[in-house]
């Protein structure tokens, strides 16, 4: 059976879950490559936090700064540039560019696109989510299995290790950190799966405690199988539910979380964008420019829909192949 | 029973002390301390050094410790450099608001989220379930301090119905008795509503999903078997088996239940633990923080002890 | 779980509201005779504080934002400072003390007290009281923030219940400054405290006050409520019956909370905010100079910013005329140089340092900085020019500032990676020297003094020269006009140091910072400045 006809007998959820994830990956894959420069700065003064579908004439010199004005007409010495109501005449021998700009999401203070920036952001956003996402269920689904089947005392120092971590203040953890090293992709990644894994741990842990005394787990052991044959093939199936319901809620918050990290000098660094600044540096304008942190969140929400749908649908499927 | 008992209690003296020292250390090596902020050239630079000398910040780093941790052994916390208080005085007053907050909050977020569930899954996949879904996903999604303002927009700026912020009104602070309490209770809307909001999606999709997979477990067919109706049978039975990584869950909530919400309780003018803590961060104020982080661990070792008997207590094959 | 997120995420909405700075000083008030017609008595300001007092005991304090001006509202000071330092050095009005004179060596200074000030429970303030607070602040068991101020005062004598007398070792310019600084505090009460057990009191328990204000009400990080106080001896009594604090921890609401109506002053709005509260007909909106400043300071301690071409260049590369008008949509002026243009000490002949890149261009070729492998950054013995530009975290201003720093200095082929900071971290490592750029802010004092910015730092007596500044002539020159008691003599020696400082440029000075304060449109009277909110809150009154 070709994988479209299994598609096609997948549940909704799952179906739509899916489509909507591929669409925000493919965004984060291919977009940057036609959203434009998500760090030029255009005129922060007059081409600043405009509201989406704003226009501007803007004339871009040959010192690469750039001049923003209502009209903008080409004579015989050069661009004349209407701003604030007067003309300003830009000889021809600076422009570099000149025309009529649409910035069809707005700009943000200081007059970076944000169209450009969302999409450069979600190829940053959903990857640092992603990929720090693995690290805390590899790390929380490990630690979860080996805790709840073993039990007894490594059970129990797993998990008075899982309470002092999440005791600790984190803060203090990321101040000392970032003291220590360069902020970077990969010491994000780390970071964020390290800080999450003990909620997964818990959970697993939580779930192979009520499952391991179960019917079916009980007569694998009768049958002689092995552990590990029981941890992977009967536990953890059965763990897989909450685990992906889990997993999905916690993109969104890792999304989010990273602009923390960016606060303390960890995370993604300025001018570079990620959909968790944008939100973080947006409100600082909420009243005057609303829109400014309301399309990241859109966003971010969609994310957590889409990843949360399929999660859905997965647990539909598992439903009906039992 | 008993033995496990005080095995877990000596395991969570322990684990204070552990993550004590942590934070000792974490807070003494992360740069900056008490007298970085006195960088103010209408203060004698020396004033910077004389505090360091002042609270002992000048002294290596293991007498310093030795000090603090022979005097917090005999239960004292020290006074905190930011309010010259006792910490134990300090966090005594914002702890009661704290926890009046969150344990409302997270009251609502449960009660919430089981309520959704079941409403969900009376017609699971119908479109009561799918806008539901949706909805709490969408509420989730939303950063707190956005939740927050569009309560205080609405709810207080356009429709007048509750204070914007703080536990008291100017009137409320003067008042006594009944009053007091009304006007308190007022005040506590928006921002429990707030904290409520964003975690019921949570727990309903928990629960939703738990529920479905139970409907199908044998003892629940069986309780179909015997009469019982769907809802009865998902209520009677299957819902004190879901609720087991729900109580993990809660569980997990008690650190927040005492740390309280930093974003909350700065947008609501909330006089508790959230933003007392992170400005003794800011300041480095060692004695406070170690004082609220110590509070914070007790609560994670209280937390997981009655989450545990709680899973015994619910789920009579985990053997704790 | 959520809860990461719940405490992480906190962490960036927070910082930019919390920011503190540690302005202590008092702010000066000054009274005006006459009572203003048509005012009406009664009724209470709002006033929305982004942090609650920790102490009403100033030589407890340790610095919290906004500490002070309560204090100030509550204890009296001898003589009230006032905001006249445009022209000369600030000059002194009467309040406690109804006069004072030098002896003839200028050794002995002697202020007579007001015989009928009295403490909020009756009991006078006298001599005792004065001198009571001397040796609370030379204390260092109590170890106040201003002990340093009296380094040169042997010590104070009571001569009678009203007439007190300041010894003082030696002779200096800023006599009376210091002699002044610091609120008279209550012996009666407080003296009952040995000095040892200060840093861990409740004072607010055995609060006395003696202000146009007293304490009637304080509910920790959510009200302090002050009442008129009808016994208070000053003049003019004020118009209010109530001042209430209330702390908004987050600007955002402060001005949301103006709107509604729930509160009636907003100390610091953000000019990005200006023009909505501008258009707001039921708020006015009060500008005016602060003595709060901005530079970039470069470390000069690396090798890259060692050569004063290469921080000539990069002041020249950075166009801070439109960086200003841009960040502070015209709500701040160009700085020029270490001393603010508001301060008589200002040199007004300073040259302004223009934007000119080509200029800019060429002064990095002479000092070696030259693109040789065509990447578009330009190297020197191999290395690229390139370096982190620190700012605190969550300031948006600050952000701001760094973007176009970064995108300026790009045109000429300097790298600036900026690198946002927890505040206290930031502090910490540009104290430590471990930087190489910082956008960094001063408050400046009235007393005009550049020896702890801008002398060569000293390891043993402390120093707030953070960026590593040295020049033999500035300290020579610094050391002469902190000992020159005519200050007409010290502005030559002032005006010099500015220039020797603006030619070696260790800093590229960016701005000088205009405060906004948005009150009610009823609130009437209200004279806001530099010298303090509270300046005149005895004028302040309702309007129909």
């Amino acid at each position: 059976m070709s994988l479209l006809t299994t598609a096609q007998r997948w549940p909704r959820r799952l179906r739509t879950g899916l489509t909507l994830l591929s669409v925000l990956i493919a965004v984060a894959v291919v977009g940057p490559w036609f959203a434009g420069d998500p760090t030029g700065i255009v005129d922060p003064r007059r081409a600043g936090l405009l509201p989406p579908g704003a226009s501007r004439a803007v004339v871009v010199l040959r010192d690469g700064t750039t001049r923003a004005g209502q009209a903008i007409r080409r004579t015989a010495t050069g661009w004349v540039l209407t701003r604030d109501g007067a003309d300003e005449t830009v000889p021809e021998s600076e422009v570099a560019a000149a025309g009529i700009r649409r910035f069809w999401l707005g700009t943000d203070s200081v007059g970076r696109d944000v169209l450009a920036r969302l999409v450069a952001g979600a190829r940053v956003s959903l990857g640092i989510g992603g990929l720090a996402l693995l690290v805390a269920l590899v790390l929380g689904v490990g630690a979860g299995l080996f805790a709840g089947w073993t039990g007894g005392l490594p059970d129990a120092i797993l998990m008075r290790f899982v309470d002092a971590l999440l005791a600790i203040p984190m803060l203090f953890l990321l101040l000392f950190l970032a003291a220590v090293f360069r902020p970077s992709l990969a010491v994000l990644v780390l970071f964020l799966g390290f800080s999450s894994w003990m909620g997964v741990a818990r959970l697993v842990r939580g779930q192979v405690l009520s499952l391991k005394e179960r019917d079916f787990v009980l007569a694998a052991r009768a049958l002689g199988a092995g552990p590990w044959r029981i941890a992977f093939r009967h536990l953890l199936p059965n763990a897989l539910t909450p685990i992906a319901q889990d997993g999905a809620l916690r993109l969104g918050d890792l999304i989010l979380v990273e602009a923390s990290l960016s606060f303390l000098g960890l995370g993604v660094q300025p001018p570079a964008a990620s959909w968790g600044t944008m939100v973080a540096e947006g409100q600082e304008v909420l009243a005057n420019a609303w829109w400014l942190t309301l399309l990241p969140t859109a966003l971010v929400a969609a994310t957590v829909i889409a990843a949360a749908l399929a999660a859905d649908g997965l647990q539909e499927l598992s439903r009906s192949e039992t | 029973m008993l033995r496990w008992s005080l095995r877990r209690v000596g395991a969570g003296v322990a684990l204070v002390w552990l993550v004590a020292t942590v934070t000792f250390l974490l807070v003494s090596v992360a740069p900056g301390d008490f007298a970085s902020r006195l960088n103010d050239p209408r203060i004698s630079p020396a004033a910077r050094l004389r505090w360091r000398r002042q609270f002992g910040l000048d002294r290596p780093l293991p007498l310093r410790y030795a000090s603090w941790l022979a005097t917090a052994a005999t239960g004292d916390l020290g006074t905190s450099w930011t309010y010259k208080q006792k910490v134990t005085t300090v966090l005594a007053e914002v702890l009661p608001n704290t926890l009046l907050l969150t344990s409302l909050g997270l009251a609502l977020e449960f009660v919430g989220g089981v309520a959704l569930a079941i409403v969900q899954l009376r017609r699971p996949h119908g479109t009561g379930d799918r806008l539901i879904t949706l909805a709490t996903l969408t509420a989730y999604a939303l950063p707190a301090f956005g939740v927050a303002l569009g309560l205080i927009a609405l709810l207080s700026y356009r429709l007048q119905l509750f204070p914007p912020s703080h536990m008291l009104s100017l009137d409320g602070e003067m008042a006594h008795g009944g009053a007091r309490l009304l006007d308190l209770a007022r005040h506590l809307v928006l921002p429990v509503t707030a904290i409520g909001v964003t975690g019921v999606g949570a727990v309903a999709r928990y629960l939703r999903g738990s529920l479905l997979d139970e409907r199908r477990e044998q003892y629940v067919l069986a309780a179909r078997a015997r009469g019982c109706s769907q809802r009865q049978a998902l209520v009677r039975h299957a819902l004190p088996n879901a609720l087991l990584p729900l109580i993990t869950m809660m569980g997990m909530s008690l650190p927040f239940l005492v740390s309280g919400s930093l974003v909350i309780e700065v947008v609501f003018s909330w006089p508790g633990m959230g933003q007392v803590m992170f400005t003794a961060a800011l300041s480095r104020d060692l004695p406070l923080l170690l004082g609220g982080t110590i509070v914070a661990t007790v609560a994670v070792v209280v937390g997981n002890f009655l989450a545990d008997v709680a899973y015994a207590v619910a789920d009579p094959r985990v053997r704790v | 779980m959520r809860e990461d997120r719940r405490t992480l995420v906190a962490v960036v909405i927070i910082a930019a509201s919390l920011g503190w700075s540690s302005c202590r000083r008092p702010p000066d008030r000054v009274r005006e005779e006459q009572p203003r017609e048509g005012a009406r008595p009664g009724g209470q300001v709002i006033v929305a504080s982004l942090a609650d007092v920790t102490t009403f005991n100033e030589y407890q304090s340790t610095g919290e934002l906004g500490e002070a001006e309560t204090i100030d509202l509550l204890f009296p000071l001898l003589m009230t400072e006032q905001p006249d330092y445009q022209l000369h050095p600030p000059s002194f009005a009467p309040r406690l003390a109804t006069s004072w004179e030098f002896s003839s060596d200028n050794h002995t200074l002697t202020f007579h007290l007001r015989p009928d000030a009295r403490w909020s429970d009756g009991v006078p303030v006298t001599a005792e009281d004065v001198r009571f607070t001397f040796l609370a602040q030379k204390d260092p068991r109590v170890g106040s923030l201003g002990m340093e101020m009296k380094d040169f005062i042997k010590d104070v004598e009571v001569v009678d219940p009203h007439t007190v007398r300041f010894n003082f070792t030696r002779v200096y310019p800023y006599q009376l400054m210091d002699a002044n600084d610091g609120h008279i505090v209550p012996a009666h009460a407080w003296g009952k405290v040995p000095f040892d057990k200060w840093r861990a009191t409740d004072f607010e328990k055995i609060v006395v006050t003696a202000g146009p204000f007293r304490l009637a009400a304080h509910t920790p990080q959510q009200t302090i409520i002050l009442e008129r106080d009808p016994g208070y001896w000053g003049s003019p009594r004020p118009y209010l019956d109530r001042l209430v604090l209330r702390v908004v921890p987050e600007m955002a609401s402060q001005l949301a909370q103006l709107i509604a109506g729930e509160v009636n002053v907003v100390q610091a709005v953000s000019p990005q905010e200006a023009d909505r509260v501008k258009a707001n007909r039921d708020l006015n909106l009060v500008e005016f100079p602060s003595r709060m400043w901005g530079m970039v300071g470069w470390n000069n301690r690396r090798p890259m910013f060692a050569d004063r071409r290469v921080r000539r260049a990069l002041s020249l590369g950075i166009n801070r005329k439109s960086l200003v008008d841009t960040v502070f949509r015209g709500h701040a002026e160009l700085g020029s140089g270490p001393v603010l243009s508001t301060m008589w000490a200002h040199n007004e002949n300073l040259p302004q340092i223009p934007y000119d890149p080509a200029q800019a261009a060429q002064l990095l070729a002479q000092a070696g900085w030259r693109d040789i492998d065509g990447d578009g950054i330009l190297e020197r013995d191999g290395k690229p020019f390139a370096f982190d530009l620190f700012y605190p975290a969550s300031n948006t201003l600050r952000r701001q500032m760094a973007l176009l720093i970064q995108a300026d200095l790009a045109r000429l082929g300097v790298r600036v990676r900026p690198v946002q900071m927890e505040f206290t971290s930031l502090i910490a490592r540009t104290e430590a020297g471990d930087f190489d750029a910082t956008i960094w802010v001063w408050v400046d004092a009235t007393k005009v003094d550049l020896t702890s910015v801008w002398s060569t730092p000293s390891p043993s007596q402390g120093s707030n020269n953070f960026i590593g500044y040295s020049n033999p002539d500035v300290d020579r020159l610094n050391a002469a006009a902190r000992e020159e008691p005519d200050y007409t003599r010290a502005k030559v020696l002032l005006d010099r140091i500015q220039e020797l400082i603006v030619a070696d440029q260790p800093a590229t000075f960016l701005y000088e910072a205009r405060l906004l304060v948005a009150t009610s449109r009823q609130l009437r009277g209200a004279d806001i400045n530099a010298a303090g909110l509270f300046f005149n809150v005895d004028e302040w009154y309702w309007g129909s």
